[in-house]
């Protein structure tokens, strides 16, 4: 298992967004995450790299494990704590709603910043590996534009080949399309399912049932902070086992005359 | 609804409207532009007005025109102090902004109460403070055996000017600097912290080039602030452009010619260092353009 989630509890002052999530990820599975607004999916995601601190739980990702709880707050914020998380940040690759470049720097700078500056990876090489990544999701001719000058769905590009150059051993996506207009969402998707057929581990929280029914190996639905209901997509989307599952999924049909 | 009725408004060249639009764009600046030349002329008509009274007044013109060299002659340190003081001020600004936003109390407190105190007393008390408290603690030190150290707190008018103007101004830019850092967007930093990059790293990639690109317009602001402030210094002696004027003012009782001077001196260098800027700012704005 490239990911082990044990007990992963997280309070916002008194609101108890996730209880008690146990969730395991082998290596190149694609699973997505499915969830209302508040059901704590995002929360999860951001707990795996730690940009939310969990209030209780262990996360493992690729033997890398960092317990979190009351006895470890302290802990966590020494110069060995704050090491061991930069360690589980390298393994994961986080790709925002909000695509967040840096507004400053060219496309390709974006991508060399991690590079040079985490990785401390020698600047000609990193060039080598930028130009790479960035030919891979397409936009090798925007490599010396300003992400001003791009489109969503490229800034999203530009954001996914930023990680990618990275080589994380889990890619995270946290609603990487809902921020898009329409017509460029099918981009971005593209590119995702290239990945995922590359057997790339992904975690992707989305509400593209399209994508999710196609790529998907594994569906979770998150009511509430707690796991509702996994499995394949098959199962999920078509026959779900929990009452909860198929009420939320049929907001998604809702409009959708003669469907099931 | 016919969409081929609704004009667009980014006109083609085949848009029969485009002549239409071009002359209204034409009428528009060429009434900007007269009254831009009528406000011109109430100016100049002030001016004249006011020139006129004064000579009608007996103002000493032959006077002024022998002796404005000698206040010109204070621009060079004006302008000198004014530079040093704002480079200075600009670094204990950033110091300051960081101090705030530090996780360390140590830090956290000493730009606290620094920005505090600066900000709750006048310009002209820290400014004496400097000039005539430090070296009497000076003395103290040489007279109880510490003599080079003492020497320290000795300093000439234009050390102390320039020390008091950086300190005022450092404290003042540093609340700017501050929401400056924290404008870059929250999302940023999550992905700066999501590629690994350390607190430093994230701060000196990311965070303080957008920081400072956004605050130079405010260096410029107060660097025109800083022009006229530096007026201030001439009660410690530092021959600038006030200082001068001032001493011939009351040596040979001709306050409003020679204060005039000074003043006509200052409007134009304000003026001057606001063009600039705004060039500045002009120039940066493209590099942000679609």
């Amino acid at each position: 298992m490239i990911i082990n989630v044990e007990n992963l509890h997280k309070w916002f002052g008194l609101l108890h967004v996730l209880r008690g999530i146990d969730l395991t990820v082998a290596p190149q599975e694609v699973v997505v995450i499915i969830g209302r607004s508040g059901s704590g999916k995002s929360t999860l995601l951001r707990c795996l790299n730690f940009l939310e601190e969990p209030s209780a739980g262990t996360i493992t990702i690729d033997g890398q494990t960092v317990s979190a709880g009351l006895r470890m707050h302290a802990s966590l914020r020494t110069r060995a704590g704050r090491q061991q998380i930069l360690a589980l940040r390298l393994k994961t690759g986080m790709v925002f709603q909000e695509f967040n470049l840096f507004p400053h720097m060219t496309a390709l700078e974006n991508i060399l910043e991690g590079l040079v500056t985490v990785k401390k990876i020698p600047k000609e090489q990193a060039v080598q590996i930028g130009e790479q990544c960035l030919a891979k999701v397409g936009l090798s001719d925007k490599r010396d534009e300003h992400p001003i000058r791009l489109s969503g769905g490229q800034k999203q590009r530009v954001a996914i080949a930023r990680v990618l150059a990275m080589e994380p051993k889990v890619m995270m996506f946290d609603e990487p399309t809902s921020a898009l207009d329409p017509e460029l969402i099918g981009e971005v998707l593209d590119v995702m399912l290239q990945l995922a057929q590359e057997g790339t581990t992904m975690l992707v929280v989305t509400h593209e049932m399209g994508f999710a029914r196609e790529v998907a190996d594994r569906i979770i639905y998150i009511e509430e902070g707690q796991i509702v209901e996994a499995g394949p997509p098959k199962q999920i989307l078509s026959n779900p086992e929990d009452e909860r599952t198929a009420i939320f999924l049929r907001t998604f049909t809702r409009f959708e005359r003669g469907k099931r | 609804m016919s969409v081929d009725t609704v004009r667009q408004p980014g006109a083609t060249a085949a848009d029969p409207g485009l002549s239409m639009g071009l002359e209204l764009l034409a009428a528009q600046n060429r009434a900007r532009l007269i009254q831009s030349a009528k406000v011109g002329a109430v100016w100049v008509g002030l001016v004249a007005l006011l020139a006129a009274t004064l000579l009608q007044l007996r103002i000493d013109v032959p006077y002024a025109a022998r002796y404005y060299g000698y206040v010109l002659q204070g621009v060079t340190t004006t302008l000198w102090v004014s530079l040093v003081s704002i480079f200075f001020a600009t670094i204990l600004a950033l110091f300051g902004a960081l101090g705030r936003l530090s996780r360390n109390s140590i830090a956290q407190g000493v730009s606290g109460l620094y920005i505090s105190v600066i900000r709750g007393t006048p310009l002209l008390v820290q400014l004496w403070l400097i000039h005539l408290g430090l070296p009497q603690i000076g003395i103290e030190l040489i007279g109880l055996g510490f003599p080079r150290l003492g020497k320290l707190f000795i300093l000439r008018a234009v050390q102390s000017g320039i020390l008091a103007l950086s300190l005022n101004y450092g404290a003042y830019m540093a609340e700017v600097f501050r929401a400056g850092i924290q404008s870059v967007g929250h999302g940023q930093r999550e992905a700066a912290q999501a590629i690994g990059m350390t607190h430093w790293q994230m701060l000196r990639r990311v965070v303080l080039p957008q920081a400072i690109r956004v605050s130079i317009p405010d260096i410029g602001n107060n660097f025109i602030f800083m022009l006229k402030d530096s007026a201030l210094v001439s009660v410690i002696g530092v021959m600038e452009i006030t200082c001068r004027a001032s001493r011939l003012a009351r040596r040979d009782s001709k306050c409003m010619e020679m204060l005039l001077v000074a003043a006509a001196a200052y409007w134009i260098l304000t003026n001057i260092a606001s063009w600039l800027q705004s060039r500045l700012e002009n120039r940066m704005a493209r590099a942000y353009r679609h």
